[in-house]
C-alpha cells in the first residue's frame, strides 16, 4: 500500500511543514505558555506581603514575628510605621500589623493593630480568617497548648495531582484538534485555490494517494508536536502521567484521524479560504468552552452537558485524561473510543461525498 | 493520429437559469497527428481550456470519446496521464521548495527518477535550481512549468496559453523551446489567442468559438480562405484578419 509516489508526497508534506519554522514555533508557543503559567503556579498561592511594626521588642514579640515569617502564606517586611504606611498606600504591601509596646507577657490579651487600605477591604475580608487562624496557631505554639482539632485534607485519588495534570491532556487534545484541522481543511482549500491540486492531478497520482499522504504526514507532525509538549510538561513542570503511554498515543492517533476527516469535511464545504476560516472557528471555539478542556464539564449549565459529552474534542480530551491522569486503559474508555469512531465515519462520509475531485481540481 | 477525439461535449449548469444547461464544449472532433504542433485558437470562453482538460483526463467527458495513443481517456485516465505532459494556466507550486526539489517530486509522482539539473538545462534555468518557484519571473515560471511537464518524457505536451502575459523576449524564447521540443519528436497541443504565435508555431490550427470548432487548417490555407480582401493590397492578410473575420468584432470576457 505504500507506493512510491505516495511515500514521496508524504515526505514532501513533512518537509514543507518542517521548513515553516514560524508556524512550528507559534503552534508550540500557545500550549507551552498556558501550561507554563499553570505549571509554575500549581498548588502554590503567592505569599501576601505584610508589614510588621514591632513596638515592644520583647522576647514574646520576637517569637511572634519569627513564627509569622516562617509561615509561607505571608512575606513579612519589618520596619517602622511611617515607612510601611507609605508602602501600604503604594500598594507594595497588603496590610501592616502593629505590635503594641505593651506586648511582653503571654498572660494577657494583647491587641495587635491591623492597618489596611480600605479599597482593599474585599480582599481583607477573605484573608481575615486565614490571618485569625495564623494568629491562633502562633498563640498556641507560644503558649504550648495542644489544639483540639486538626483538619487533614486527603485526595481520594491518593495521588499528587494538580490543575496542571487536569489541564495537560485537555491542552494536548486541543492542540491535536487545531493541528489536524489546519493540516487538512486549510491546506486543501489553499492548494485548490492556488491550482496546486490541479497540477498534482494531471500526474497519474490518485486522490487516495494524495489524501493518505496528507493523513500520514499530519499524523507524524502532530505526534511530534504533542511529544514535544509532553516532554516539556513532564521534564520541566513535573506533570504526572499515570496511565499507559501506548494507550494514550493510540487515543491521540484516533483523535488525529477523526479531526483530519472532519477537517477534510470543512475543506470540502468551504469554497474559499475565508469561508474555511469561519467554518473552522465555528467548529473550534464552541468546543473550546464546552469540551471540558479548561474546566470540568460539570461547571457547564446542566442542559448543555449531554450535548457537550458528544463533541469530538470532549471525547478525545476525556479519553486522554482518563488514561493520562486516572490511569485507566483504552478499553475502559470504550465509550469515548466508540464516539470517536462514529465521528470518523461521519467525517469520512461527508468528505468523500462532497470532495468531488474533479471539481476540487478545477 | 496520436489524438483522436470525436463529438466531445461538456455541459454545465447555466449560471443565469439553473434549470438549463449550456455546452461549454459542443460536439468537437479533433484528429492530431503525431509530431505536429497543433494550435487551438479562440476568444476567451470559447471552450479551449475545457477541451484540453477533457483530453488530459482532468474533466469528465460528458459525451463523445477521446483516445490518446489509442488509450481511451474516459476508461483509462491514469494510463493517459502517464504519457502526456501538461502545463496549466496557473503555475503555482508548493512553498518552501526549490526548483530541483519540485522536479524530483514530479518525477516521483510518475514513479520516475530524473536529473533535475539536466531538465532545468533544457529550459535554460540550470542556475535557478536552488531558487523557489515564487522567485521566478513570468517567463521563467512558464519555462519551469514546461520542465515539470517533461519529467515523464511525454509523447504529447499540452500547453494552455503558454505565452500569455510574457514580454516579447520571453515569448520568443518560449517559442524556440517549443519548436526544439517538437523537433525532438514531441507532439504539442497548445491554446492561444495570440495570432502571431499561432501563425509562427503551429502546423495546423483549429479556431474555436462558442464551444465549436469553426475552422481547421494550416495557417496559410486559413489566411487564403478567410482573409481574401487583404491578399490584393499587401502580400497577404495575417492570422489576425482570419480570426476577426471568423469570430467577429464583439468583445468577450
Amino acid at each position: 500500500m505504500f507506493t512510491s509516489p505516495r511515500a514521496y508526497l508524504t515526505k514532501v508534506f513533512i518537509q514543507i511543514f518542517l521548513r515553516n519554522r514560524q508556524y512550528i514555533i507559534f503552534s508550540l508557543l500557545l500550549p507551552i505558555v498556558i501550561l507554563g503559567i499553570v505549571g509554575l503556579n500549581d498548588g502554590e498561592v503567592d505569599p501576601i506581603d505584610i508589614g510588621l511594626v514591632d513596638k515592644s521588642s520583647s522576647d514574646l514579640s520576637a517569637s511572634f514575628s519569627n513564627k509569622l515569617s516562617s509561615n509561607n502564606l505571608f512575606n513579612v517586611i519589618e520596619g517602622n510605621e511611617e515607612a510601611l504606611k507609605e508602602k501600604l498606600i503604594n500598594g507594595d504591601i497588603m496590610m501592616i500589623l502593629v505590635i503594641p509596646n505593651t506586648m511582653n507577657s503571654s498572660n494577657k490579651t494583647n491587641t495587635i493593630k491591623l492597618l489596611v487600605d480600605k479599597s482593599q477591604i474585599q480582599f481583607i475580608q477573605t484573608i481575615q480568617p486565614v490571618l485569625n487562624q495564623t494568629l491562633l496557631s502562633i498563640e498556641r505554639e507560644i503558649t504550648q497548648e495542644q489544639a483540639m482539632f486538626d483538619l487533614s485534607i486527603e485526595d481520594v485519588k491518593s495521588r499528587s495531582q494538580g490543575y496542571l495534570d487536569f489541564l495537560l491532556p485537555g491542552i494536548m487534545a486541543f492542540m491535536l484538534m487545531n493541528l489536524s484541522i489546519a493540516g487538512s481543511g486549510f491546506n486543501v482549500v489553499e492548494f485548490r485555490r492556488r491550482g496546486i491540486l490541479k497540477r498534482l492531478f494531471v500526474t497519474p497520482i490518485k486522490p487516495i494517494d494524495f489524501v493518505s499522504a496528507i493523513v500520514i504526514a499530519r499524523m507524524v507532525i502532530v505526534l511530534g508536536q504533542l511529544t514535544a509538549i509532553f516532554g516539556f510538561a513532564y521534564l520541566l513542570l513535573d506533570a504526572n502521567i499515570t496511565g499507559n503511554i501506548l494507550h494514550l498515543y493510540l487515543v491521540i492517533i484516533l483523535g488525529v484521524l477523526m479531526f483530519l476527516t472532519l477537517g477534510f469535511s470543512i475543506g470540502s464545504l468551504a469554497k474559499t479560504q475565508e469561508t474555511v476560516g469561519i467554518l473552522a472557528s465555528i467548529f473550534i471555539y464552541p468546543q473550546l468552552v464546552m469540551s471540558g478542556v479548561f474546566f470540568p464539564l460539570e461547571t457547564l449549565p446542566e442542559f448543555i452537558q449531554p450535548l457537550a459529552q458528544l463533541l469530538p474534542l470532549t471525547l478525545v480530551a476525556d479519553a486522554m485524561r482518563a488514561i493520562a491522569s486516572d490511569g485507566l486503559t483504552i478499553f475502559q474508555v470504550y465509550s469515548d473510543i466508540f464516539g470517536i469512531g462514529i465521528w470518523v465515519i461521519i467525517g469520512t462520509l461527508i468528505s468523500t461525498k462532497l470532495f468531488i475531485w474533479k471539481e476540487v481540481a478545477g | 493520429m496520436i489524438i483522436n477525439a470525436s463529438n466531445l461535449v461538456k455541459s454545465y449548469e447555466d449560471p443565469k437559469d439553473k434549470s438549463k444547461t449550456f455546452n461549454a464544449v459542443d460536439d468537437i472532433s479533433l484528429s492530431i497527428r503525431s509530431g505536429e504542433i497543433y494550435g487551438i485558437l479562440g476568444p476567451n470562453g470559447a471552450g479551449k481550456t475545457t477541451t484540453l482538460e477533457m483530453l488530459e483526463g482532468l474533466k469528465d467527458i460528458d459525451k463523445g470519446s477521446a483516445f490518446i495513443n489509442k488509450i481511451d481517456v474516459k476508461g483509462n485516465p491514469y494510463k493517459v496521464k502517464e504519457i502526456i505532459g501538461v502545463q496549466l494556466q496557473a503555475n503555482e507550486f508548493f512553498d518552501n521548495m526549490n526548483l530541483a526539489e519540485l522536479l524530483n517530486l514530479f518525477s516521483a509522482l510518475y514513479n520516475k527518477k530524473n536529473d533535475p539539473i539536466s531538465l532545468l538545462k533544457k529550459v535554460n534555468l540550470a542556475d535557478k535550481a536552488l531558487a523557489n518557484a515564487n522567485e521566478l519571473s513570468g517567463g521563467q515560471k512558464q519555462r519551469f512549468s514546461i520542465a515539470c511537464a517533461l519529467v515523464n518524457d511525454p509523447l504529447v505536451l499540452f500547453l494552455d496559453e503558454p505565452t500569455t502575459g510574457l514580454d516579447p523576449q520571453a515569448k520568443r524564447s518560449l517559442w524556440d523551446l517549443i519548436s526544439d521540443l517538437n523537433k525532438a519528436g514531441t507532439t504539442i497541443v497548445l491554446t492561444t489567442h495570440n495570432m502571431e504565435e499561432a501563425e509562427y508555431l503551429c502546423h495546423r490550427i483549429a479556431i474555436m468559438d462558442y464551444g465549436k470548432v469553426i475552422a481547421e487548417d494550416t495557417p496559410k490555407n486559413l489566411i487564403l480562405k478567410h482573409a481574401p480582401e487583404k491578399v490584393k493590397e499587401v502580400v497577404q492578410g495575417n492570422m489576425e484578419d482570419v480570426f476577426i473575420a471568423l469570430t467577429g468584432h464583439g468583445l468577450r470576457d
